[in-house]
Parts: C-alpha cells; structure tokens; sequence
C-alpha cells in the first residue's frame, strides 16, 4: 500500500503545528506534509507528482505572504494532473470576495475558521481522503483504518 | 514490513521457481510429465499469491492465465516447446480454450447479474424496494433487525455481497448513533448485515462467485439448473438467517425499545425506470423456469445486457464501472482448473495417493472444514478456484463417493462452506465494511461468524443428506 500524502500550507509554524498535530492520527496510512508559504507547496507538488504519489489533500491557509491561499487552491484545481485531489480552505480573515473565489474557482470542499474544532477537521479529512482513494481509483480496503465509513458505504453501494 | 513484504514475494514466486527445476522423479507421481510439472509450479504460485497477497488477488487470476498461454499452450514461447516429441512432455493445451475462459459462459452469468445489479442501483430499485419491504416489520428492535437480514440476504442473492452491505449499512449506521454508547445492540446490527449477505450469497448461482465455480464442474449428469440451485439453496438460506438473527438478539439484546428507519425516496417512474423493473422481473423469470423455454441460464443473462445497453439505461460510463475484477478472478480460477485437468495432472495427482481406502464421509468432512478453514482467512472466490478443480478430480476417481451423493454432494458442500467463511474482518469485503463501521469488534465477529460457519457446515451435511434421501443426489 502506498501512502496517501496530506499537505498543510501555513506561514504561522505554531498553525502549521496544530493542524498536523489534530490531523496526527492519519499518518499511519498518509504522508503529512507541513509548508509555509503557497509557493514552497506548489514546489512540493511538482516534486511529489513526478514521483507519482497520490496528493490527497491539501489544507491551507488564506492569508500569507506573496500568493495568497485562494490563489493557491485555484490553481491547483485548474491543474489536470490534481484533479482529484481534495482542497479545505483554513482560514481566520478571508473577504467576501475570496470566499466567493474559493467556492466558485478553487472548488473548495470544505471552510474552516480558526479556531477549528479539533475532532470535525479530523472527520472532514476522513472524509475528503475516502471521497479521494475512490476517484484515483485506489482500493479501500487498504486504506479503511483512515476512511470515513458511511462515505464508504455510499461510495461501494453507488457501484452497484 | 518491508522485510516481510520481500519474503512473501520470495515465497510467492521462488517456491514455483524452485519447482520448475526439481527432476521429474522428485514428485513421485508415475508417469509425470514435463506440461505436468509446469502445471504443478503455477497451481503452487497460485495457491501462495491467493493466500500470501501479494499481488491484488485478481492480478493472480490474469497471470495464470498469462502464464498458461506462454508456458503450457500450442501457441508458447519457443523454449517450451522444445522436447514436445518426447514421450514425458506431455499434452500441450489449446491456446483458444485457455483464452475462452474470459468469456466462458459462466462469466457471462456473472456479467448479466452484474448489469441487473447496476441498472437496479442506477435507478434505485434497490433501495426502493427495500424502503417497502421493512415496512411490515414495524420499528421493534428485534424485528427491525430480522427485517433487514431478509432485505439483505435476498438483495445478495442477485447482487454483490459487498454493494448489498454497504447499501444496508449505509442505511442502518446512522440510526446506531440513536442507541445509548454502551448498548451491546449495536453490535447484533453492525453484525447482523454481513452475515445475511454472505449467507444469502449462497441462494442463486449468481449470489457469489464460488457458485458459480462450482457451476464449471457441475456438468453433464451433475448439471444445476439456476431454479433448481435457488430449490434447495433459498430453504438453507433461510434457516440459517433464521438461526443467525436467534443467535444475534441472544448474545447482543438492545435496550432499545423502538428504532424508526428513514428511507428518504419514491419508485421511479420514468420508462427507462419501468424498463429496469420489467428487465429485472422477467429476467429473474426466465431463469426460475430452467429450459422449458429452450434458453438456459447463460443465454438468459445476456438478455438484460442487451436490454440495458440498446435502452441506454447502462451507458459507456456505467460499463466502466463492471467489477471486471471479480470476473476475472473466477476466470483465472477456471483457467488453472483446465490446465490441471487437460493436462491430467487432476486425477494422475489424485489416484497417486490411495484415497479410495479413506471413508467417503471422512473425504466429504475434511475437505468441507479445510475449505471453511481457508475462507476464513483469504478470499471466497481464491478458495474456491484453488480446492473446486482438486474436489472435482477426487469425486470422480472415488467411486465409494456415489453412495453419499458423489460429486454433487461434496461439491455443495465445499461451496456452501466457502460462503460460510465470515469470522473476520478478512474474511470477506462485507466483514471489512461493517468492521468499519466501528459498532462492533473483531471479538464479536469472531464469536457470530466461527459459530455460524460451524453452523452452516452442519446444516449443510442435514441438506445434502436430506437431498440423498429424497434421491435428488
């Protein structure tokens, strides 16, 4: 089983911390990867696309330095090669404006404020990684123990 | 891990190797030849990657067949072929026919069922269906739960056990949030949606694969036809449900006193909708009358994909989405059981060890435990391809067997002891489903499923024996 990678952007280390920390149970069947700026995650998806790993999830703030979260999450939807992979936006000061962007461009799958409750970032993740290993076409079989299970069973009965 | 990972492919694949390279005389079988010894290493790689995994189970399936047409066929390589004129080499199969057990008609059964099974889903029968057929059980506990293991087993019967599961569970799991956190009830029903699917597998031909292998050997005088299976598999089923829901309410009361089911939807009736009932009835129909209209079971599957494919109720999308796994992990399973029987390798195996001096009941008993044995811990579909082309060999060449039903009976009962399998969450996919689900543990599951499995064996020797008695073995 290969494991599933989760990426968390945030330039505040102490976020970045926190968020790795309440998402820390998933590691046993997913890589968690922590970068502080848009680009330097952009940078790693390059690299760990061309060693074709499965990007799940990337989890990112809005405000930071240079390009900013929404911008971020909006180009990696537009990208083909990420088409599956899952987008949360994290975030404490998004406008208006940017909120629209991140549902409408970045097709976001989920909103956060900070500060977020612990246990329903966890589900989401859950959630987002089982709606993920279906559409890459993984088997969820290997990747039960990190999956949330009444999407599962939706996803299995939807197969007929 | 990565250690373990090595030795398992080192195991899988060197032990064949090593096979290979033994001299003819090493297997002690008179008269073995080269094509048999080749036969014997892929029997042996297929046997560890089904039980070591590996590679996925239906990868096993494509490289016996693979391996077949390269290594044993009239089309091989060049270097296997060399030596074909000596007496020792032994019978060289037919390309076509190692080929044709992708389309055997067996595997068009399963594709029937499987477009039957899509096009009910597409259009919600499934769902629908069993939103009214709960109903008449009202919201007691007890009740509720025999409700859906009747759902569930007739569901399985002519979908997969696995899409059957997670459809039920999908309905049930977020009812379980209304039970109190310490009541063992939630166990019973996380419990009770698995082992009414793999038990109502056994029903119909098309329930689950093993089945259907056993369908490939049960030719000629032995034929089943699909009404006559459901004639004595349908009352198994249900005395086993029956026992299971006892058994399940017994170990794990609720203190619950009333649970309500929320099925949100309406029956369609749009005519692509109407088209999918119509399809659905007649088909099952057909296949409840045996011949008297000419057709068999074969012929009548593909009729609902003609149907569905000319209506485009299953589009190009939907055909993507065929469990091409499944049906060629049953392929492989048919593939490696020509090979061991063209080859002869089947019966010269088996009269080289004296079985005609064990007593018949004792052959039936063993290998109906070894085959529940082995269903607990890898796939019902691996187990059955790897024991039903051997038990089919050995029924033949005992001729002692006929008293107790010969080779219908103790090819029944390794098929139903391979859907009997479900102690753990390996088990089978709907073990791993409800295991998920989190309402109950392996310890549970251990419980329910080595004392139905003990069960439904015994059951299963009652059936035959009652059906010897009645002269239909």
């Amino acid at each position: 089983m290969e494991k599933l990678t989760i990426i968390c952007v945030d330039d505040q280390p102490e976020v970045l911390n926190a968020v790795a920390r309440d998402i820390g149970s998933l590691s046993s069947h997913c890589d968690i990867e922590e970068c502080q700026s848009a680009q330097e995650c952009l940078d790693l998806l390059e690299e760990l696309d061309a060693e074709g790993k499965p990007i799940a999830l990337v989890i990112s703030d809005h405000v930071m330095p240079e390009k900013n979260g929404v911008q971020m999450l909006t180009e990696i939807a537009s990208d083909g090669r990420f088409k599956t992979t899952r987008l949360f936006l994290l975030t404490g000061l998004a406008t208006h404006q940017d909120t629209i962007q991140a549902i409408n461009q970045a097709g976001i799958d989920q909103y956060f404020e900070k500060a977020w409750d612990p246990d329903e970032l966890l589900a989401e993740c859950k959630r987002a990684l089982t709606r993920f290993v279906f559409a890459a076409g993984l088997d969820y079989l290997d990747y039960q123990p990190v999956l949330d299970a009444e999407k599962t069973f939706e996803l299995v009965a939807g197969r007929g | 891990m990565k250690l373990k990972e090595a030795l398992r492919y080192l195991l899988a694949f060197g032990l064949p190797i090593v096979i290979l390279c033994l001299p003819l005389s090493a297997f002690g079988i008179e008269g073995m030849t080269i094509q048999e010894q080749r036969v014997v290493a892929i029997f042996v790689m297929a046997a560890l990657c089904w039980v070591l995994e590996p590679i996925p189970i239906y990868a096993t399936s494509v490289l016996v067949i693979v391996l077949e047409l390269l290594v044993l066929s009239d089309k091989a390589l060049i270097f296997f072929k060399s030596g074909v004129e000596q007496p020792d080499f032994g019978v060289v199969l037919n390309y076509k026919d190692i080929m044709a057990t992708f389309a055997s008609p067996i595997i068009m059964l399963f594709l029937g069922g499987f477009f039957l099974a899509m096009a009910a889903t597409k259009y919600r029968l499934d769902v629908n269906l069993a939103r009214v057929l709960l109903k008449p059980f009202g919201h007691k506990p007890a009740n509720v739960m025999l409700g859906l293991m009747v759902i569930t087993a007739i569901f399985s019967m002519f979908m997969s056990n696995t899409a059957t599961t997670a459809m039920m569970l999908a309905i049930l799991v977020p009812v379980l949030s209304i039970f109190s956190p310490g009541d063992r009830g939630k166990a019973a029903f996380a419990l009770a949606i698995p082992v009414a699917a793999n038990i109502g597998g056994i029903g119909t031909p098309i329930g689950t694969p093993p089945n259907a292998i056993a369908l490939k050997y049960l030719t000629g005088d032995n034929y089943i036809g699909f009404g006559e299976w459901m004639s004595f598999a349908v009352p198994f089923v249900v005395v086993m449900l029956l026992i299971a829901w006892f058994l399940l309410k017994t170990l794990f009361p609720s203190q619950q006193d009333k649970m309500e089911l929320a099925i949100k939807g309406k029956f369609l009736k749009t005519p692509k909708a109407i088209v999918v009932y119509v399809t659905f009835a007649v088909t099952i129909l057909l296949w409840l009358m045996g011949s008297s209209h000419g057709m068999n079971s074969y012929t009548v599957a593909l009729i609902p994909v003609a149907v569905f494919s000319v209506t485009k109720i299953i589009g190009k999308d939907d055909l993507k989405n065929i469990s091409w796994d499944v049906l060629w992990l049953v392929s492989g399973g048919f593939a490696l059981g020509l090979a061991l029987d063209k080859t002869g390798l089947a019966s010269h195996a088996v009269s080289a060890i004296p079985f005609a001096e064990f007593s018949p009941l004792l052959v039936i008993f063993a290998v109906t435990l070894l085959c529940l044995l082995m269903a607990n811990f890898m796939s019902h579909t691996a187990t059955a391809n790897l024991l039903m082309p051997i038990v089919a060999a050995l029924a033949v060449s005992m001729d002692s067997l006929a008293g107790f039903g010969g080779t219908k009976a103790i090819l029944l009962c390794v098929t139903f002891a391979a859907s009997l399998g479900m102690s753990l969450p390996i088990s089978t996919p709907p073990n791993a489903l409800a295991h998920a689900a989190g309402h109950t543990t392996t310890g549970d599951m251990a419980k329910v499923g080595a004392a139905l499995g003990a069960i439904g064996v015994a059951l299963t020797f009652v059936m035959v024996y009652l059906m010897r008695v009645v002269g239909y073995v």
